[in-house]
């Protein structure tokens, strides 16, 4: 069976016998809950959490329960859920506990290139980092037995190669897991309050991570190979592990000569805890070890400690010398510059990058919305009304968030000024409006980043008093990784064990004044009603609501589609450059609308000021 | 031969994520080690799509280095540009020469790359280019699927002395039963194409 990387971790799961799995969306790491909630499985709950920190709370407590617990996010993810990670990492777990994070060396996603690796080292926390997909499918499994064993959570991380890769992989049978569950009162370990209470959940948890040392090696999971005495080393972790033989390989073509089995290497399964007696093994063979790791110098800041300790001159090529960036991916032509540089060889011209030139013939492809996105509207409602209330679209800040929200930022619309984290878009427009800043401020967020992280700072901003506008624009759906469901997701559209959260009624609950309810395909009612808000006091919030297209066309929700009447249209071509709409298209000097694409949304209808566009009937 | 690395660009909704994943799934069947990985980015309808694929290696990350994929395989005429580097010298590129333009083009704010500007990239690199006719052959009164008749021509490449176009048709046949009568000739009309 062809699996994902993300769908041999769902596998993985099951096959040992996972009770209870958590997690927010968020690419690359989505499939892993993608997978399962397409499966029944009795005896065992799959959830979407509202943020990383319930989804880690809510895992963390199974594995209190002692169940093994599964809670899956992306890097940014576990910047949320850290806040309680740590927490439970003092206090340990019962059942295995196992964090699924999924870094993005080269930012393919569009988010922080963060390396999560620095967590594991800064919370004692073991992190395994699979290699591939049959990896990911081992390593999960391994990971509950070392949880269970240390009696603390681990990490598996994963990047987006290996979390996206598909490959074969023989998938085992379901394990059941155990219908016990345990309850402990033991406020030494579930609790942190005073100063011996922590400092011996910390001292525990270091142990523990010393306990992991000795399962890790036991089992062999680092596997050193040593060659040649004083010769040169290869230390790579996770991903890279499949590139260094390639790498040799790629460096003996373009002139350098490495015989076969003389390098000694080290292929890490993970960074923390550092494979300490294997670093010593190699350092003390070497003469000079290259070390392959994206993004952050973990494993080389650590083999040149080791190093230090043991009073050993190497040479240790990697990131501290300036051999390697850390930003963008690695692949085989990249890890091969420190062979190059081992060897005195120089690099061949374009071998890392390949000649850039070709590439930038290629027509440009900003990403836009889909054709029938309610976004769109809500675009060209607030570029209209600004126009109206007569500023200028440089005056107005409109701040944007994570999600397909975010889309404004792009052509044709250039309307969205900001994008930070999740949530982001409230506080930072009320910071402008509390530093001063003269001129409205307008704030754009989805439904599911509103429930994820919107709401204290809509509360903070009532509180304050800020005059800022705020438009949810509340397609019903998680959208932008893969349309999961959220707390306004309706039930209808759902089922199991779901009860919808209306957006409308957590607003009357937060004391909003000024409550304003529009359909972003209404673009004429939805710039009235974005004026009229613009010119209240306090915090005024549009509520824009309109289902995704996507899931709409998926359940058959489509009635009409949008037409153009040849003898009405002039190819002004206002459609395609107010929308952008991709079912909009010039062929033979015609405009066209792709029939099977248009949703009938109407926002071309009223961007054309020669009433050229018509409705369709399906 | 008995390893391929091919290198895949097409624009999100052409449907080639189904392509490899029809010649991955054909390889595993056939017992050949196939790992591929798709760069879809935030790409959803109209986006730059890529992906990697690497067959008949075991061990080896899905990632291939620039200059050393055996082959590349392009569904849009302006996507191709961007598999140009990561093609190794004499290596074979694939093109169904199909042209989605992006909005800036249909509006005359950018330019959009002409065909004959590939060819002389191809040249220049000592490429193999073959392109295919875009105007795809009619079943019934509709013409056939886009990417079932790339797999077709594919099986006439260096693929199909790895993979046996047997393979890709009961790939093809098993994930589509109800379309076999016209996937069956889009392929075999593809098949016939190179």
């Amino acid at each position: 069976m062809m699996v994902s990387g993300n769908e041999a971790i769902a596998y993985g799961a099951l096959h040992a016998g996972v009770k209870l799995v958590s997690g927010y969306p968020g690419t690359p790491s989505s499939e892993v809950i993608g997978c399962l909630m397409n499966m029944e499985l009795e005896g065992t709950h799959v959830e979407w959490s509202v943020n990383e920190k319930v989804a880690v709370e809510t895992a963390a407590a199974a594995g209190w329960a002692g169940h093994r617990a599964l809670c899956t996010m992306k890097m940014s993810g576990l910047n949320v859920a850290y806040d309680a990670l740590i927490g439970f990492a003092y206090s340990g777990t019962t059942g295995g506990l196992v964090i699924y994070v999924t870094d993005d060396p080269g930012a393919t996603t569009g988010m922080c290139e963060q390396d999560s690796r620095g967590f594991a080292l800064m919370s004692d926390m073991v992190m395994l980092e699979p290699d591939s997909v049959k990896q990911s499918y081992e390593m999960i499994q391994t990971a509950f037995e070392i949880s269970e064993s240390i009696g603390s959570p681990v990490f598996v991380r994963s990047v987006t190669n290996v979390a996206q890769a598909h490959a074969p992989l023989e998938i085992e049978k379901r394990a059941m897991p155990s219908s016990k569950t345990v309850l402990i009162r033991d406020i030494q370990r579930f609790t942190k309050a005073g100063s011996v209470i922590a400092t011996n959940q910390h001292k525990r948890l270091i142990a523990s991570l010393e306990k992991a040392s000795a399962i890790i090696e036991q089992k062999g999971l680092n596997i050193l190979k040593l060659g040649e005495k004083d010769g040169l080393g290869i230390v790579s972790v996770g991903s890279l592990n499949k590139i260094a033989e390639e790498a040799v390989e790629l460096a003996n073509e373009n002139g350098c000569c490495f015989e076969p089995g003389s390098i000694s290497t080290l292929r890490l399964a993970c960074t923390i805890p550092y494979a300490h007696s294997e670093m010593d093994r190699i350092i003390g063979h070497c003469s000079a070890v290259i070390v392959l790791e994206e993004l952050e110098p973990y494993v080389e800041r650590e083999i040149i400690v080791r190093a230090f300790r043991a009073n050993k001159n190497i040479r240790v090529i990697g990131k501290l010398d300036g051999t390697y960036p850390r930003s963008g991916e690695y692949n085989a032509a990249v890890a091969a510059v420190g062979l190059f540089a081992y060897s005195n060889v120089p690099v061949p011209e374009h071998f890392v990058t390949g000649d850039p030139l070709p590439a930038q013939k290629c027509a440009a492809r900003p990403i836009t919305c889909c054709a029938g996105c309610p976004h769109r509207g809500t675009y060209l409602s607030i570029k209209q009304a600004i126009k109206e209330e007569g500023f200028k679209p440089e005056d107005v800040l409109v701040t944007g968030d994570v999600g397909c929200t975010i889309l404004g930022m792009n052509p044709p619309f250039h309307i969205l000024w900001t994008e930070t984290a999740m949530g982001s878009s409230i506080p930072t427009a009320a910071g402008y409006k509390l530093s001063g800043l003269e001129t409205p401020v307008i704030a754009t967020i989805g439904d599911s980043t509103f429930f994820h992280a919107g709401i204290p700072p809509l509360i903070n901003a009532v509180q304050h008093e800020v005059d800022m506008t705020v438009i949810i624009m509340d397609n019903g759906w998680t959208a932008m990784t893969g349309m999961q469901v959220n707390p306004g997701t309706e039930q209808a559209n759902e089922g199991k064990q779901h009860r919808r959260i209306d957006i409308y009624n957590v607003l009357e609950g937060l004391d909003i004044e000024n409550i304003y309810v529009t359909d972003p395909y209404d673009t004429g009612g939805m710039t009235k009603t974005l004026r009229e808000a613009l010119n209240q006091k306090g915090v005024k919030v549009v509520l824009a609501r309109r289902e995704c297209a996507i899931q709409a066309a998926r359940r058959g929700a489509r009635h009409s589609y949008a037409a153009i009447n040849k003898d009405l249209c002039t190819k002004c071509k206002r459609c395609i450059s107010m929308t952008g709409c991709p079912a909009i298209a010039v062929a033979d000097g015609m405009v066209t609308i792709d029939r099977e694409l248009c949703n009938g949304c109407s926002i071309c209808f009223n961007a054309c000021p020669f009433k050229a566009v018509e409705r369709k009937l399906l | 031969m008995n390893k391929l690395d091919i290198y895949f660009v097409s624009v999100g909704g052409q449907g080639a994520l189904t392509v490899c994943a029809v010649i991955a799934e054909a390889a595993a069947d056939f017992g050949v080690p196939v790992v591929h990985v798709a760069t879809k980015g935030m790409a959803q309808r109209g986006g730059a799509v890529c992906e990697q694929m690497r067959i008949g290696r075991e061990d080896v990350s899905p990632v291939i280095s620039p200059g050393k994929a055996d082959m590349a395989v392009s569904m849009e005429i302006s996507e191709s540009f961007k598999a140009i580097r990561f093609l190794k010298p004499g290596g074979t590129f694939v093109l169904l020469p199909l042209i989605w333009r992006p909005a800036a083009v249909m509006l005359g704010k950018a330019a959009y790359p002409a065909l004959e500007e590939l060819r002389e990239e191809a040249e220049k690199n000592r490429i193999k280019l073959l392109v295919l006719n875009p105007s795809l052959p009619l079943f019934g009164a509709k013409p056939v699927k886009e990417n079932i008749y790339l797999l077709g021509a594919l099986s006439s490449t260096e693929l199909g002395s790895i993979i046996p176009a047997e393979s890709l048709r009961n790939c093809i046949r098993r994930k589509w039963p109800k379309a076999e009568d016209a996937n069956m000739f889009a392929f075999n009309e593809g098949a016939a194409a190179l």
